[in-house]
């Protein structure tokens, strides 16, 4: 096994793991700010596929329709708050925990009746296709894409929150909601366009994955359990950590499947019980998060 | 909330009901003594009694302890594969083959409830959900032993001899009652756990965490302690679902199984100790009937949970108690 | 027990919550059935002390000593078996159980908290132990109703029977009369001082007359700081006291 070879694996790991990041963030983002726990996550990351599938079908372009998939799918992200989150708050943490559990049912089994179960092809354009040599060996270039737009992403969305004075209204939000009502802040909208982005960004994830897995109907379906995993690791509502446990899990996961194939689907599980025994509160999460 | 409540009695319905609640063991089993004859086919009596006992334990803890576990599907299914995997691999009696399949349910939960204790609220039910498709994946990979993707098959007891009598376990209607014997005990044991001392601590800590701990009560290790045996009565669920169907499929690990028993007990009314029966009643009465109309029973079953959630928490018998009593 | 130990007592206790020190470097002996007031205004670290006492959590740095012994860092159902009792600032009950299933619980935690069988209705002396506490806080009429239904000095009321139920050596009261009409405060300052008799007690209080009234000791904290201890008309009259609350009032 040369340095190489591994050298490769991280790239892939980092790859992967950027789906993870794309994932943990929309998580943490509506928690840290809702406390809600989005259980439909992974069915608005299916749902982004399958409308990347419908736009680049009718709209013939890919860039045009990976544009539209966080479109659509946070519009969607915001009727499902306005009409079926907002009535829950106030009655109990586990109660929009519930619902968006049934709506997951909901989406999934509605693609179905529309695509039917079988996969559907999802084709990357001509740029993207082929390998690239980065030194150490060929790396397909789609994945060094997913890896560079997930980077770019996450810095557009560090800039909007630091930099701009909605997100400075959304992080005073997320550290004591108290402060919105004292400022004359409708609460209510910033949830609602909190709960939008994170559902976009799981739908971006979604499409940005298409190509290298299968598009089918459960697709998303492991994907909320990895998710979790990436927020349990990071500590919950913390954007940060759901970079870092992203990029984390990715490596890690990979690296075993180079290493120890067996153990490759249970890797990200045991990295989560030894945090959860090291730090309950995840890597970056803070104590008083927890309640 | 609970059964036990205090009584305040206005209408005639509700002395019915509090007498109902007082014997509720035994009401219970009245109405399951009468199910298999009143059902279309026996084996959905069996599949109710086998998920109302599942549903019983999860609500112990989600009902009574106040913790939402997403994480359950592994009680039943470890009990299942423990059961199934001693009378097909090893070729156990029927009995010692239950046993393996309940308590190894209890050590999964051990393990599970010491890393999911340690976080709080919201993250209990992400961390169960996470540990539980471990098992999942973990049962998955073992296929010698598990059948991996393809379930476990040929679980078959067929006739037990008692010495003084002989069950035939291919008969629906023997097969119901054999299911019922262990279900009406486990029905027991749970009612007792309810109203004893344990019991009160568990509502304590469900009421107010803070407080109990300012009693004295170590919410942790009570929370773990539930937890644990709310895993034996699932487990011993999942040991009766392997020898009912025969086969242990691998979808009875995943964590679209924990949602079911989430549902039930939802469905039913958590916190009630009718509830998670109601709810496996009319779950799988209207699973039995849509299956046979479309097959796209899970966009019903979706919409269902979400109404229930917006509009009806309390659940069939919830709503049936605060009728009545108000 | 000799009366030169006392029962509590922090050595060099100091607090800080991310670069915030709440309370600095305390050090107070809280002597056997005297009743000990902890004053200052508002920010000085008396909830900080009170939480430190009551283990809600461990001091930063310094030593809670029960009996002479550290019990800094045992979590707070230790302190409650060791007999380190606490009513809470808000009113925290059982809210969905009834009145004397409330108290029926705090007795019980003493004895029997993994009992799996028992029906709790067969123990017969914790709930007559629950009455008899109920009695003694004047809610012993009471007993049925659920704890949510009370009245709020009637909860609070509650709180101290639940308190009370552990046969606590220390007592630990955080504004046991907050939010009290006047006459509700009677009623529980009479409950306070009969319990004073068989227990110590530590409270937290805001309202001077009050202290002044009931309390042995008087211990003084201001910005996170000891500033004096003494009895009530030893407190009057010292000046550092005095320039601290006359201070407050020209704000």
């Amino acid at each position: 096994m040369t340095v190489n070879l591994v050298l490769l694996q991280l790239f892939t790991g980092l790859a992967l793991g950027s789906v993870f990041v794309l994932l943990g963030v929309g998580l943490s983002l509506i928690f840290g700010l809702l406390t809600v726990v989005n259980f439909a996550h992974g069915a608005f990351y299916m749902v982004g596929a399958y409308v990347g599938v419908f736009a680049l079908a009718h709209l013939g372009n890919f860039w045009l329709a990976m544009a539209a998939v966080p479109i659509i799918v946070g519009g969607m992200g915001l009727v499902v708050e306005r009409f079926l989150v907002r009535p829950l708050y106030g009655r109990g943490i586990d109660y929009p925990l519930l619902l968006t559990f049934g709506l997951g049912l909901v989406l999934v089994e509605l693609v179905r009746i529309i695509y039917g179960l079988e996969g559907v092809p999802f084709d990357v354009p001509e740029v993207l296709q082929g390998a690239v040599d980065l030194g150490i060996g060929w790396f397909p270039l789609y994945r060094l894409f997913l890896i560079v737009v997930t980077a770019v992403l996450v810095f557009a969305l560090w800039l909007f929150l630091e930099k701009t004075s909605y997100g400075l209204v959304i992080r005073a939000g997320a550290s004591d909601p108290e402060i919105m009502r004292v400022l004359g802040v409708d609460i209510s909208t910033v949830w609602l366009v909190v709960f939008g982005i994170g559902t976009g960004i799981a739908g971006l994830a979604g499409v940005l994955s298409a190509p290298m897995t299968s598009v089918i109907p459960d697709m998303g379906t492991t994907v909320l359990v990895q998710a979790f995993v990436v927020t349990v690791v990071g500590g919950m509502g913390s954007l940060l950590g759901a970079v870092v446990a992203g990029l984390l899990v990715g490596v890690v996961v990979s690296m075993t499947a180079l290493f120890y194939p067996e153990l490759s689907d249970l890797a990200m599980f045991m990295l989560m019980a030894a945090v959860l025994l090291v730090r309950p509160q995840g890597l970056f999460g803070r104590k008083g998060l927890m309640g | 909330m609970s059964d036990t409540a205090e009584p305040r009695p206005k209408a005639y319905w509700s002395r019915i009901v509090d007498a109902i609640a007082r014997h509720r063991a035994l009401a219970v089993l009245v109405v399951l003594l009468i199910f298999p004859f009143v059902l279309p086919y026996e084996a959905l009596a069996s599949n109710i009694v086998i998920f109302g006992l599942f549903a019983l334990g999860f609500n112990l803890v989600f009902g009574y302890t106040g913790v939402l576990s997403f994480g359950h599907a592994a009680f039943f299914g470890v009990g299942a594969y423990g059961t199934g995997i001693a009378i097909v691999h090893l070729g156990l009696p029927w009995w010692v083959a239950m046993l393996i399949g309940v308590l190894a349910a209890g050590v999964t939960a051990m393990i599970m409830g010491a890393l999911a204790i340690r976080t709080r609220g919201i993250y209990f039910a992400m961390v169960t959900l996470a540990l539980a498709q471990c098992v999942y994946y973990i049962v998955y990979q073992m296929k010698g032993w598990s059948g991996g993707e393809n379930g476990l098959n040929g679980v078959i007891v067929g006739q037990i001899d008692l010495g003084f009598a002989s069950i035939d376990l291919l008969d629906p209607m023997q097969k119901y009652f054999f299911t019922l014997t262990f279900v009406a005990l486990a029905i027991f044991i749970f009612s007792r756990i309810l109203a004893s001392g344990f019991g009160a601590v568990l509502e304590a800590v469900r009421e107010n965490e803070d407080r109990a701990r300012a009693c004295g009560y170590d919410v942790r290790l009570t929370k773990w302690l539930a937890f644990v045996i709310s895993g034996l009565f699932c487990g011993l669920a999942g040991a009766l679902n392997a020898i009912h169907l025969s086969v242990v499929p691998i979808e009875i690990l995943h964590y679209h199984m924990s949602g079911q028993v989430v549902m039930m007990a939802l469905l039913g009314g958590m916190g009630t100790f009718f509830g998670p029966f109601a709810g496996a009643i009319v779950f799988l009465l209207l699973e039995d009937v849509v299956t046979t109309m479309t097959t796209h029973w899970q966009l019903i079953l979706g919409l269902v949970f979400m109404a229930c959630v917006l509009f009806f928490p309390r659940g069939v018998w919830g709503s049936v108690l605060q009728w009545v009593r108000r | 027990m000799s009366h030169d130990t006392p029962i509590l007592a922090v050595r060099g206790a100091t607090m800080r919550f991310g670069g915030f020190t709440a309370l600095s470097n305390v050090t107070a002996d809280f002597p056997v059935g005297e009743l000990t007031a902890i004053i200052g205004p508002n920010g000085a670290g008396k909830s900080t002390l009170f939480n430190i006492l009551s283990g809600a959590f461990p001091p930063t740095e310094g030593e809670v000593l029960f009996n002479g012994t550290n019990v800094a860092g045992k979590r707070q159902h230790h302190f409650a078996r060791m007999g380190i009792s606490k009513s809470f600032q808000i009113t925290n009950v059982f809210p969905e159980l009834s009145v004397q299933e409330n108290v029926r619980v705090a007795v019980q935690a003493m004895t029997r908290r993994f009992d799996l069988w028992t029906p709790r209705s067969r123990y017969r002396e914790m709930i007559d132990r629950a009455v008899e506490l109920l009695r003694v806080v004047g809610l012993e009429n009471h007993r049925g109703r659920l704890a949510s239904e009370l009245a709020h000095g009637e909860q609070r009321s509650l709180e101290i029977a639940m308190a009370m139920a552990c046969e606590p050596k220390v007592l630990l009261l955080d504004e046991p009369t907050a939010g009290m009409s006047p006459e509700e405060t009677v009623g529980v300052i009479d409950v306070i001082l009969t319990l004073a008799k068989s227990c110590t007690i530590i409270l937290v209080e805001h309202k001077m007359k009050l202290v002044m009234d009931i309390s042995d000791q008087i211990l003084v904290l201001h910005h996170g700081e000891f500033l004096a201890k003494g009895a009530p008309h030893e407190i009057r009259a010292n000046d550092e006291v005095k320039r601290v609350y006359l201070g407050e009032g020209r704000k």
